[in-house]
């Protein structure tokens, strides 16, 4: 029976080690994947995951960073911090990953943020909150947010009420961190233009109805309500404010405010709703050739999936910046990110082409698929925003924000 | 390698101190507790919250155990006018309770955007650090354990299996189970804080989406797995259920190609599920259960 026991453990120790041996055939830069691919994040997980696997599938094509292949590792965060950790956890311990790239939700990020910096790797995130600018998270200067901040949304949200002539808007968040994060952003930014706020009501998730909390920001009479919100719950708010038959103008965030929304409610219900989003980038060649790695990957449109793109930004990011250090180092890596991002210097729009540029002895500047990617010290990016009007069941955009 | 083995090993102590509670709990006293992870994330959030303004932590610990313990007290009363099926309800409301109520307390909680930053035990870096967090929950466990293991051979844990049992003999007996419920309630509970004080100074960030149902259940699949009312089945349990939420991520590594992380996603809530139907059918008193009753 001890001896059974014995073999058991050796062969599935056996086991355990064979592949870490048949993959030691030639040097790899080893990255972890690690998406949000069940759980609250799965409509972008696994795109974000296929879309770190296109990439780096080009990049080996065109010969490896710094003449290294890159070895893609993945996980799933189950959208689920104490998974999440586990699952960073095995990816710096076992696979020895030297960068983590796409986790989702800001709970994620800032239960796995203190692991990449203890590990002194990088970290390339999508989430939304403040927290992840600053120490103690980002204390290392390891982490990078390829989204535009919750308070950059706000921001933006506040430019439109200016720019649509709104003067007494009222907000409504869902209470999590990207739905307060985003009307607390407009909040600030609106009283900052020497605006008054009006009503502010946070309702909790997975409701039935939201008619108490959309009455009583109705009582207060406000011209435009700004929201933080989701599809699920902005679906039913639209529908129990149309049945009131009060007019009411709407700015909404682009990821509730979609096709699907239009779809759900029908175009009476939905005409003239604000939608704002993140633009990618999407007159560039970077998002033209994402957008065909997408499709073939996935069989959809590029413009579905917006963290996608910024997936596929981390992996061309990273590899330009091990072309350009010429090194394997975190440091020398990190040093290297915003002088292959920012401008000045030759736009590229993919790895093949920067690569050429930087052994010409070029400075690139690589003008990303989710955005321009121009890092500022906290390593965030600021994205344009676009206004989309939804006319007739139609999203159209008319223009466009900066911040 | 090794500083991940003892990632899990952390998070399976973890579950190991809340498995204990529930075993006192469910296991020995037949009270139906749905809304352990309540108690869990007060430990969880006092602890933290004590730390970050400078408090020693083995004070904050003790501070997360009392504090979870105190709350379970007027929960305790309610279940002695409650049977077990009421119990269960109000338990579950309690659980969610302290979820809302961690989110809508922005002053102290930082509401939904949590407590990044928490100290760590013995400075949080490097392996040294792993595995002296891992002695000393490992330690913690050890403790609770024997401590279960001494109240249920004792008077009290006589008494509170005959609760479990048959409650009215009890009571004809002139025994009083309400005192005992009640202190079974604060123990179990102290337990469940405790494990959350370990789990925040480990993880170092807190938000309320942590503490959902889901960790009450997980703490219920390992004693179910390990088998109700056995100290060592709430040890076994706890590392078997992490060797299925673990396990499945090497399965993947070893069959490159074969599965998607979707798909294994799916595949991992699966192979629970059925470990979960194949002990009710086959082995309903667990893998630690006594052969000898029912």
């Amino acid at each position: 029976m001890i001896t059974q026991r014995r073999t058991l453990l050796a062969t599935g120790a056996a086991l355990l080690a064979t592949p870490r041996v048949v993959r030691a055939q030639a040097e790899t830069f080893r990255i972890g994947a690690l998406n949000p691919v069940t759980g609250a994040g799965s409509p972008y997980g696994s795109g974000m995951q296929r879309a770190i696997l296109a990439a780096v599938e080009a990049i080996n094509a065109a010969g490896g960073a710094n003449g290294r292949r890159i070895e893609v590792f993945s996980e799933d965060t189950q959208t689920s911090p104490q998974a999440a950790v586990l699952a960073a956890k095995k990816l710096i311990e076992v696979n020895r990953v030297r960068a983590i790239l796409g986790t989702w939700s800001s709970g994620v990020s800032l239960a796995v943020i203190p692991l990449t910096n203890d590990a002194d790797i990088l970290l390339m995130h999508t989430s939304g909150a403040p927290a992840l600018s600053t120490p103690p998270a980002n204390a290392k200067n390891l982490g990078y947010r390829f989204q535009a901040t919750n308070d950059r949304f706000g921001r933006a949200f506040a430019e439109i009420a200016v720019r649509e002539g709104f003067r007494r808007p009222a907000t409504m968040a869902f209470n999590n961190a990207s739905g307060i994060g985003n009307t607390e952003g407009f909040r600030r930014a609106w009283a900052a233009k020497g605006n008054r706020n009006g009503e502010h009501v946070v309702y909790e998730p997975n409701q039935p109805s939201y008619r108490a909390e959309l009455l009583r920001v109705m009582n207060t009479r406000p011209d435009v309500i700004v929201m933080g919100s989701f599809l699920p719950d902005t679906t039913i708010i639209l529908r129990e404010w149309f049945q009131m038959g009060v007019p009411m103008k709407w700015i909404i965030p682009g990821w509730a405010a979609n096709p699907q929304l239009v779809q759900a409610l029908g175009p009476a219900v939905t005409e003239g709703i604000i939608s704002v989003d993140s633009v990618s980038n999407e007159g560039s060649p970077a998002f033209a050739a994402y957008d065909a790695a997408y499709r073939r990957a996935t069989n959809r449109p590029g413009l579905d999936n917006v963290y996608a793109a910024m997936t596929w930004d981390m992996a061309h990011t990273l590899a330009l910046a091990i072309e350009q250090a010429k090194s394997f180092e975190t440091a020398a890596i990190n040093a290297a990110i915003r002088q292959v991002a920012n401008p000045p210097g030759e736009a590229v729009p993919g790895f093949a082409e920067g690569k050429a540029a930087i052994a010409a002895g070029r400075k690139v500047n690589y003008e990303g698929a989710s955005s321009v990617l121009d890092f500022d010290e906290f390593g965030d990016v600021t994205p344009d925003f676009g206004v989309f009007f939804i006319e007739r069941g139609q999203i159209n955009r008319r223009y466009v924000v900066k911040i | 390698m090794e500083a991940y083995l003892a990632a899990i090993g952390i998070i399976a102590a973890v579950y190991v101190l809340l498995t204990l509670g529930l075993t006192l709990q469910y296991g020995l006293t037949g009270l139906v507790n749905f809304g352990h992870v309540g108690f869990f994330a007060l430990g969880a959030y006092a602890s933290a919250l004590l730390a970050m303004q400078g408090v020693p932590l083995p004070v904050s610990f003790a501070a997360a155990a009392a504090v979870a313990a105190i709350a379970a007290w007027p929960l305790g009363l309610v279940a002695l006018r409650l049977r077990e099926d009421y119990f269960a309800v109000v338990t579950l409301g309690f659980g969610e309770t302290v979820r809302l109520a961690i989110t809508s307390e922005r002053w102290l909680t930082n509401g939904v955007q949590g407590i990044p930053g928490i100290p760590r035990l013995f400075g949080g870096v490097g392996i040294e650090a792993a595995l002296a967090t891992l002695a000393a929950i490992a330690l913690a466990c050890a403790v609770a354990a024997l401590m279960l293991r001494r109240i249920a051979r004792s008077p009290f844990g006589r008494v509170i299996e005959a609760i479990r049992d048959n409650e009215e003999a009890l009571k004809a007996l002139g025994k009083d189970p309400a005192r005992f419920k009640l202190q079974v309630m604060m123990l179990g509970s102290a337990l469940a804080g405790l494990a959350g004080a370990f789990y925040a100074h480990y993880i170092a960030y807190l938000s309320p989406d942590q503490f959902v149902p889901l960790v009450t259940f997980y703490a219920w699949m390992a004693m179910i797995m390990g088998g109700v009312g056995r100290v060592s089945g709430a040890v076994v349990g706890a590392a078997l259920l992490m060797l299925f939420l673990e396990g499945t991520r090497f399965l993947r590594d070893l069959l490159p190609g074969l599965v998607s992380e979707v798909e294994m996603a799916s595949l991992r809530l699966g192979a629970v599920g059925l470990a979960l139907v194949l002990f009710t059918l086959f082995r309903p008193q667990g893998l630690m259960g006594d052969y000898t009753r029912r």
